[in-house]
């Protein structure tokens, strides 16, 4: 039942209001704004310094139907997504759990830390390692293969098409992300003992146990990091620019980095606005049914009460 | 106090929000540049490029450049109420530069690729150059070459014609030029008993017996090198004896060198009559040539550095260009003799549609510098263009100092600090390092730049299309084809930004149809 809030202890929010004011300020300035322009841009043929012409949804019908970089780049991006999505529910769950089973407590603290350390290195800089010094012609990966007198399978690895994508997903690999593991190390942490007891009463323990147990009452941080993996995925497009700007051919290209080209090396503005709004909407088809389909761990809790 | 904290926080917020005190003025007073300022009137900020910066150390090199300030310092004594700044700015960053030209920003003078330029010069970014290289350079002396057309002034204007924008103004002049050349590996040749190749199929012969004895990568070039000059030159062996046929807009001023290149509009015709489409069996072979060329190229073109390759004997030959220079006459630990030659003409015995004609010049114009809109800003933004030029003071002092940076004395002291570029004024010797380009620049020029015919996303996809080819990643059939469609698609809208009116090259075309019959090997549409 709502209860109505008296004027004087109303006033008293309104130091929190003045708060959050220039948060949303700076969030209507750099987010909200742009989004409405770039909404309105779409509709338009327009160049930095040209006058803009009003195309209707003639942008969008090019983009989806004679773009030919659309089906290979929706293709690349889907591919890589769910390539981190799988990752993410798989590896730093597996890790937390270990470290979550872990006797110690000082042994626990020690590995949290020590998988947490790896996040200090920027991202740009891991990708140049990645690049330069593993996937090069004559980086880490092509010497190990000499080394084993396998010279007949070194290749570029990055510059041939077909083991660009392969690779650009294995970039990061063993995969061990500190921010998740601690997520899940979170999630794991708040599940009361009284379950693990009556787990253990049960009979299930070990792997059985993780899978019936612990997985679905850390739903909400697996739905989580899958719904910021998912945006990241769409969204993001920086570590194939600096790796192969989509290349070679369009082989590891997506739909933001072609939008990137179409905006700033192009100058075709609307047209990429119209892969933006685009981009939006399928993200928030994506989060809606990641919001609506999947359950969450209090969802598996209410059920089981 | 808890709402104190708040309150001191949202403060703080909203003084982190505010503009720096006078920080915005200063930007503005320097940038428009007009305000007095201690009897300086004119604030020309000049962007020389990376290698010209004064006060830069190039690579290997012991002291600072200071050719341009050295300049700059006499062009001020000569004109005390004006000042030169130098400045560095981001090179090849489109981002970057739109930004600064649609604000009207950008340095007065600005070193940029012509191709970058063209995008918007039909925006007013850059100023036309044509009527000034007209008039005579008022800096030159009575009877010297500039005295009656500015024009006159440069050494090799052919190539600094080749930068003409698609709307047929030329909107850069250029000091220097740069050319490429095969670097090769004495000691390596001497080694196998092998000398600098006669024609492509030597070429081809000592490439297979480099790797045959173990030369890795007997051939280094850059991944974007290769699409950009391998193209060009290819395509001139292969069409060079066509140019005639070809060649469907005569412009008289760009000169007899010149006469037969071809630009958007005619390849846009061309293409329309067949050329450069599946059907196109020179187009076809053009393009098998670069992809047997590249087996001798290392396997990772995208992850090479081919000056170390080259440096440390993985490879025989370097396919660059004379920026590489000073790197190898410097380097005290080079262990090897080095020497260069130009690459060999295809003979009609390899191909059936080349002439054995020489392997055309690729290079041309090096810093391209350009006049941006900011010069105009002691005029009305709202003033039509044309009388703002007329009208400007500061356009016309910005001018002066690229004329007076044309005068022979400042072009050495300039151009001949470093030994990476070719002097483009009559007067002004090369460094003797540099004589190899000298002889390669006179070359004839190559028939048409593929990377320049169009707009930026005809290059970008004409690379990633190439190197998705090079790389086995689609057959020479669906190269083709997907060339095709670029071609296509940037013609399209070549024509829809500048309304070309085809009609004259149609009629050249049309007359050229007894000449066509000589050729049997023409797309079925050209016949």
């Amino acid at each position: 039942m709502s209860r109505s809030i008296p004027q004087s202890e109303s006033r008293n929010y309104v130091p929190l209001y003045l708060i959050l004011f220039p948060t949303f300020l700076l969030l209507a300035i750099f987010c909200l704004i742009p989004f409405i322009w770039a909404f309105v841009t779409s509709f338009y043929e327009y160049e930095v310094g040209a006058p803009a012409h009003f195309v209707g949804l003639s942008n969008y019908s090019t983009y989806l139907f004679h773009d030919h970089t659309l089906g290979e780049s929706l293709g690349n991006m889907a591919f890589l997504t769910l390539f981190a999505v799988v990752v993410t529910v798989i590896v730093p769950l597996t890790i937390a759990k270990l470290i979550f089973s872990l006797s110690s407590p000082r042994a626990s603290y020690v590995y949290r830390i020590l998988f947490l350390i790896p996040i200090l290195v920027p991202s740009v800089a891991v990708q140049l390692i990645w690049k330069d010094f593993i996937y090069s012609g004559t980086g880490l990966l092509n010497q190990f293969l000499n080394i084993l007198h396998l010279s007949n399978l070194t290749r570029g690895w990055l510059s041939s098409p077909h083991t660009v994508l392969t690779s650009i997903a294995f970039i990061g690999f063993p995969f061990a992300n500190g921010i998740q593991i601690l997520i899940y190390y979170a999630g794991l942490t708040s599940i009361s003992d009284s379950v693990h007891e009556a787990a253990f009463l049960d009979g299930a323990t070990g792997v059985r146990k993780f899978l019936t147990i612990d997985v679905p009452l850390v739903l909400s941080q697996i739905k989580l990091l899958v719904i910021l993996t998912l945006i990241g995925g769409i969204q993001s497009f920086e570590s194939l620019f600096i790796l192969t700007r989509g290349g070679p051919g369009f082989k590891s290209t997506v739909p933001g980095l072609w939008m990137y080209f179409n905006a700033f090396s192009f100058q075709k503005m609307g047209y990429a606005c119209s892969i933006g709004v685009l981009l939006f909407l399928l993200i928030l088809v994506l989060t809606v049914i990641n919001l609506k389909f999947f359950r969450s761990s209090e969802d598996v809790t209410a059920a089981s009460i | 106090m808890k709402h104190v904290i708040l309150l001191f926080i949202v403060g703080v917020s909203i003084w982190a929000l505010l503009p720096p005190r006078g920080g915005s003025s200063e930007v503005i007073s320097s940038s428009v540049a007009t305000r007095e300022q201690g009897g300086v009137k004119y604030v020309i900020r000049v962007d020389p490029g990376p290698l010209y910066l004064p006060g830069l150390v190039p690579e290997n090199a012991k002291a600072p450049v200071q050719g341009f300030r050295v300049v700059a310092d006499a062009f001020e004594k000569l004109y005390p109420d004006t000042r030169i700044e130098f400045l560095g700015c981001p090179e090849g960053t489109r981002e970057w530069l739109v930004t600064q030209l649609s604000s009207a920003q950008a340095p007065d003078i600005i070193q940029v690729n012509a191709r970058d330029a063209w995008q918007d010069v039909r925006k007013h970014w850059y100023i036309p150059l044509d009527g000034y290289l007209d008039e005579p350079n008022p800096f030159v002396a009575k009877g010297e070459p500039g005295s009656i057309r500015w024009w006159d002034q440069f050494k090799y204007p052919v190539h600094t014609q080749s930068t003409r924008a698609p709307d047929g103004r030329i909107y850069n002049v250029s000091l220097d030029m740069i050319e490429t050349g095969i670097y090769y590996n004495k000691t390596i040749f001497a080694r196998y008993h092998l000398s600098p190749p006669k024609d492509w199929v030597e070429f081809l012969g000592i490439m297979r017996m480099l790797k045959a004895a173990g030369i890795p990568s007997p051939m280094l070039v850059e991944k974007r090198d290769f699409t950009d000059w391998g193209c060009d030159i290819i395509f001139d062996q292969m069409y060079g004896n066509m140019r005639p046929l070809m060649d469907l807009n005569y412009d008289p001023r760009r000169g007899e060198d010149l006469n037969g290149y071809l630009d958007w509009d005619e390849v846009t015709l061309l293409h329309r009559h067949g050329f450069f489409t599946p059907r196109d069996d020179r187009w076809r072979e053009t393009f098998r040539i670069l992809r047997e060329w590249r087996e001798f190229m290392p396997q990772d073109m995208a992850g090479t550095d081919f000056f170390k390759g080259f440096v440390t004997q993985q490879g025989a030959m370097l396919w660059a260009s004379s920026l590489t220079l000073p790197r190898l006459v410097n380097d005290p630990h080079l262990g090897f003799e080095w020497g260069m030659f130009y690459l060999p003409s295809i003979p009609s015995s390899y191909s059936r549609f080349a002439d054995g004609h020489p392997m055309s010049a690729v290079g041309g114009a090096a810093n391209q510098y350009h006049v941006t809109n900011s010069s105009l800003s002691d005029t009305p933004a709202e003033m039509p263009f044309e009388q703002r030029m007329e009208k400007s003071e500061r356009l016309k002092r910005t001018i002066a100092f690229l004329q007076f940076m044309c005068m022979p004395k400042n072009c050495n002291t300039v151009v001949n600090e470093i030994t990476a570029f070719i002097p483009n004024i009559k007067g002004v010797d090369s460094r003797p390092e540099l004589a190899p380009f000298d002889e390669f620049l006179t070359r004839h020029y190559s028939m048409t730049k593929w990377f320049f015919t169009f707009d930026l996303q005809f290059d970008e996809v004409l690379e990633r299309m190439f190197d998705l080819y090079m790389n086995d990643g689609i057959s020479l059939d669906s190269f083709l084809d997907w060339m095709q469609d670029n071609i296509d698609s940037a013609s399209a809208t070549m024509t829809r930004q500048h309304h070309p009116d085809f009609a004259p090259l149609e009629k050249t075309w049309e007359s050229h149809a007894g000449m066509r019959k000589n050729y049997t090997d023409l797309p079925a549409e050209a016949r």
